[in-house]
């Protein structure tokens, strides 16, 4: 703490005048979110509100504010899109990796970034109406995965390398069978890979609005809808009270993530 | 300990052949190895030695030929239940395991209780010298080191074969010279029956009971050392006449003078 006290000081005026800017910038949104989120009597061209008040807060999570039940919605969609996406891109990863037309499978798994989601959203909306899934939880979850699965398949093939296909032969020649293999081998060393892979496809899904628009059809309440549908009545601080909520596991996250990288390091 | 090749059709490789795409591999390779011998195979880099070694150990399939091991037919028998072990040329060890734990890789998949593990293994930390680096990770240990563990590793599962594909070429010069000295020792002290391809004649000679000459894909054997030393394919003449052209030039009073009478 000391070091980096000492350097922060031991640097030149401006940079330290850059470094706050730029600090100032990033956490701005932030700081005016949980402004909105209190803020009473905000009236142009004031520069503050003239009064805070908790009320917001409390419509969101009181008894009719239903703010629970679509974080909980949104944190149930995020898990199992973020550990179905990662599970089936380690397989996928490993066959595309070790298959003799590795670019052709990479290019492929790269289809779902053509389109954003809301597009692959509309794109899928016809099959899952026959299908039964719009407006519901699987549908989403499903629609979601599609998108994730390709993210993972790019992030995770990186992985794989002749020299891991040798620990693997390597192991089952010390009598190791597939399932051994996996266990004692790759998934201890594909361990930080994998946190990377599930943390950014929890986010994916997390921060997504179109593609839970468009097949949720407004019956599978996340925060993201919420957002918008409160920013759609003209009430900004219910809005700024779940943009906040929904900053809190990407935050989460992020601190993790940085502790994955120190870790690894 | 029993004399090197007690029961002389120990490992029997019969007709193995394999092509990838046009290019033939190996093309009816056919041996025997007998029980606690060392069968060397010199041959040039891209002359099947590890797709030989790779086939015996279950990791590529051949296209024919078969291969026995004692009374067992191992031709289809997935790599993990043939308990022949190999050993890489680059010393492979599991990064996320320290040495003790690498050690001990093969014992665990068994699930053998502790004190069974410790019986089997410390006999060979003593023997490899490894007791100053049991706990340190791979990053950690020099080259040699890196391959003694995997030699120990190896030796711990007691295999009825072991297949070593160069495990000493990444060495420099001296580390290797105590390798080979160090393989010759403990194959002896522990009975072990090993096929061992190298490129280097002098690697081959010092490691091995028995000898073969691997080029294109064909298999020559020979009955003995002078047998393979004399044949023109193996190099070993002409290796002898070099050194036998720079005795000439040394001077006499060269304690470490090489004699070729």
């Amino acid at each position: 703490m000391s070091v980096n006290s000492n350097h922060i000081s031991s640097l030149p005026a401006w940079r330290r005048t850059l470094g706050v800017i730029v600090i100032g910038w990033c956490w701005l949104p932030v700081v005016y979110l949980a402004l909105l989120s209190v803020a009473r009597d905000w009236a142009f061209p004031k520069l503050l509100p003239s009064s805070l008040s908790l009320a917001a807060w409390r419509l969101a999570f009181g008894p009719g504010g239903n703010l629970g039940t679509s974080f909980m919605m949104s944190t149930a969609v995020a898990l199992l899109v973020a550990t179905l996406a990662t599970g089936a891109g380690l397989v996928a990863s490993r066959t595309f990796a070790y298959h003799r037309r590795r670019g052709w499978w990479v290019l492929a798994a790269h289809a779902p970034f053509v389109l954003s989601p809301v597009i692959l959203g509309t794109c899928l909306l016809f099959l899952f109406i026959k299908l039964h899934l719009v407006g519901t939880f699987v549908g989403v979850v499903a629609g979601q995965f599609i998108f994730c699965y390709g993210y993972a398949i790019i992030l995770l093939i990186g992985f794989w390398n002749p020299h891991l296909a040798a620990l693997e032969s390597l192991a089952r020649t010390l009598g190791a069978g597939r399932w051994q293999v996996f266990r004692r081998v790759l998934l201890p060393l594909a361990r930080p890979m994998l946190a990377v892979c599930f943390f950014q496809t929890f986010l994916i899904s997390w921060l997504d609005f179109g593609l839970v628009a468009v097949i949720g059809a407004g019956k599978v309440p996340v925060l993201t809808l919420r957002v918008f549908e409160y920013l759609g009545s003209g009430n900004v601080n219910l809005a700024a009270v779940v943009a906040l909520c929904l900053m809190i596991p990407p935050l989460a996250i992020l601190l993790l993530n940085r502790r994955l990288a120190t870790l690894a390091v | 300990m029993s004399a090197p090749g007690n029961n002389p059709g120990f490992v029997a490789v019969e007709g193995l052949a394999k092509r990838f795409g046009p290019e033939r591999v190996l093309d009816g390779i056919t041996f025997t190895v007998g029980s606690e011998s060392v069968f060397a195979i010199l041959g040039r880099s891209g002359g099947g030695k590890t797709t030989l070694l790779k086939i015996l150990a279950g990791l590529v399939s051949a296209d024919s030929g078969r291969f026995r091991l004692g009374e067992t037919d191992l031709t289809f028998v997935p790599p993990e239940r043939r308990k022949i072990v190999y050993l890489y040329q680059e010393p492979l060890l599991f990064p996320h395991l320290n040495v003790r734990e690498n050690l001990v890789f093969g014992l665990r998949l068994r699930h053998l209780d502790e004190s069974t593990i410790r019986a089997r293994i410390e006999p060979l930390i003593e023997r490899l010298g490894l007791a100053a680096q049991l706990e340190k990770m791979p990053a950690q240990l020099s080259g040699g080191q890196r391959q003694r563990v995997a030699f120990g590793r190896a030796l711990a599962v007691q295999p009825p074969l072991l297949l070593l594909d160069e495990p000493f070429g990444s060495l420099d010069a001296t580390t290797r010279a105590d390798m080979q000295r160090l393989f010759k020792q403990v194959a002896r002290q522990v009975g072990i029956t090993a096929i061992f391809v190298t490129h280097d004649l002098k690697e081959a000679l010092i490691v091995g009971d028995r000898f073969g000459h691997l080029d294109a894909g064909r298999l020559r054997t020979f009955s003995d050392r002078s047998a393979f030393l004399a044949d023109s394919s193996s190099g070993g003449a002409a290796e002898i006449a070099f050194w036998r052209s720079l005795d000439c030039q040394l001077p006499a009073s060269t304690d470490a003078q090489p004699k070729f009478n």
